[in-house]
């Protein structure tokens, strides 16, 4: 695996610049995710305040609004789990390159989400990571300085 | 299988993982944290400036926990006006022991939205003002102010003397006001209108105040901004706040204006949801805002005045108290009933959306 990390230099290195975004990405993801961890995140409900507070005023479709506020809001523990776990999930999966395809297109669908619910300061920048996200998917950024290369090597398909 | 396959095994199997990490990690704090925990944390539900680091909340927060070996957490709203619909919405998840911030126009909703604890306070040594708003069971109030319109000293060509006055050309666009909808401010003036001139001519009255405004803004520390800001020249406001300029920027050239018409009171209450979880602790954190302590931490930070008797007695509040309400004649309290306040709302949006088309 390691010849291949190597190797992906090699063969795809049109994508290193990009791969360097990809894994500054992923710490900030780590941070993110390791300051909702030790933080109060998971255990006072931040989210749901969150989303009373910025939902009303973003421009989500009322279908989205009532789902959001009927399942979201009293459910908020279950959403801050999730929020943290995907937080990891993607961090980790930036830094290492594994799964980076899969991983940045549900990263697109999470920064659709979150910029419903987040007040206008941060809506430029989850603006700015869904393009991110969505050009990291699309050239597949693992395959290079990451281990998407060796699984994509052996195994090839889109997914990689 | 190219697309997908052993792919997406590999991509369900490591989300899997990371859950299941995470889910270990967070039993193995939480269990820590039960063992450490010694004290009980009480969460308080207020409006931003109460909780805000110039408003009163930090100093009666650090007061309250030197004594009662719990944490005190306050949950943060917007405008008061903000505070029900945010209950409404988030309801017991909010986890709130104590909501701090409605005044006499949000209380009927709050009783018939929510289910609350009943409070006795009616021993209180209060001002007389405020003994009618001690007259339900649920709600009390912890501070009071009067409302009218503020300028800045020498800078109106024609002062204002009653209502009808700020339809003058000179305030064309120039007066801040509150979206009743969202804040209290913005409430008490259309009631201080309605009341004033009856409904039907109050809201021709507001219909062409429309045409006075600079903006409807949603909160009052928006308008009052805009006020600072030197974009208008008039703000709806309490009375008190020339006191703050006074008093804490070192600055005498705002004013208060006297109207004929009588004066809104704005009552602030505060509530204990019948699902508190730390309902005692509620109740003594009430205890402490009631008591001569919280009551000067509330006249000095809120910039409001005391429910208390004798608390304000010997400082400026007593000064302005005598010079700007006793002298003046004030609106009576009253609950309006739910179907006035929103009978009058939509009126007031008609008209709104009207003026905008």
């Amino acid at each position: 695996m390691l010849v291949a990390f190597l190797e992906s230099v090699k063969y795809t290195g049109h994508l290193v610049a990009i791969s360097f975004l990809r894994i500054f990405l992923g710490y900030y993801y780590f941070q993110q995710a390791f300051a909702h961890f030790k933080g109060e995140f998971l255990f006072r409900p931040q989210i749901a305040e969150q989303i009373s507070e910025f939902l009303p005023l973003s421009h989500a479709p009322e279908w989205y609004r009532f789902f959001v506020t009927a399942q979201f809001i009293p459910h908020w523990q279950g959403l801050a789990f999730l929020i943290t776990g995907f937080e990891f999930a993607l961090a980790l999966s930036y830094i290492f390159g594994y799964v980076v395809r899969p991983m940045a297109l549900l990263a697109v669908f999470f920064c659709m989400n979150m910029l419903f619910i987040s007040g206008a300061a941060q809506q430029d920048l989850f603006k700015t990571f869904l393009a991110i996200h969505f050009v990291l998917a699309w050239v597949g950024a693992g395959r290079c300085l990451g281990m998407d290369y060796y699984f994509f090597k052996r195994r090839r398909g889109i997914w990689w | 299988m190219a697309f997908g396959g052993k792919t997406l095994r590999h991509f369900v199997i490591y989300l899997i993982l990371v859950y299941l990490v995470l889910f270990l990690a967070v039993l193995n704090r939480e269990s820590k944290k039960e063992s450490f925990e010694v004290s009980q944390s009480v969460r308080v539900f207020a409006y931003s400036s109460f909780t805000s680091i110039t408003g009163p909340g930090p100093k009666l927060k650090a007061l309250f926990e030197l004594s009662c070996n719990c944490r005190l957490e306050f949950v943060e709203g917007n405008d008061a006006g903000m505070l029900l619909q945010r209950l409404k919405l988030e309801s017991e998840s909010l986890g709130a022991d104590l909501v701090i911030g409605f005044d006499q126009y949000d209380l009927q909703k709050a009783l018939g939205e929510h289910k609350w604890r009943k409070l006795d306070f009616s021993n209180l040594n209060i001002e007389p003002e405020v003994r009618p708003a001690l007259s339900n069971n649920y709600f009390v109030p912890y501070d009071w102010g009067v409302l009218g319109f503020i300028a800045r000293k020498g800078e109106l060509k024609l002062t204002p003397k009653k209502l009808d006055d700020l339809l003058h050309s000179e305030f064309t666009r120039k007066i801040a006001l509150q979206d009743p909808r969202s804040s209290s401010p913005g409430m008490q003036f259309l009631f201080w209108v309605i009341k004033s001139k009856g409904e039907e001519e109050g809201l021709r009255f507001i219909q062409k105040m429309f045409d006075q405004a600079h903006s409807y803004s949603p909160s009052w520390s928006l308008s009052y901004g805009l006020f600072q800001k030197k974009q208008a020249s008039l703000v709806y406001s309490y009375l008190t706040s020339p006191l703050y300029h006074e008093l804490i920027e070192n600055d005498p050239s705002y004013e208060a204006l006297s109207f004929a018409e009588p004066l809104a009171i704005q009552y602030e209450f505060l509530g204990i949801p019948e699902y508190c979880k730390q309902c005692e602790l509620a109740e003594k954190f009430v205890n402490l805002m009631l008591s001569p302590e919280g009551q000067k931490i509330l006249m000095e930070k809120n910039f409001m005045f005391p429910v208390l008797k004798d608390v304000k007695k010997g400082t400026p509040f007593q000064a302005l108290n005598d010079k700007l309400i006793k002298d003046k004649s004030l609106m009576s309290f009253e609950i309006p009933s739910n179907t006035d306040i929103d009978r009058l709302l939509l009126r007031w949006s008609e008209l709104r959306r009207g003026e905008k088309n």
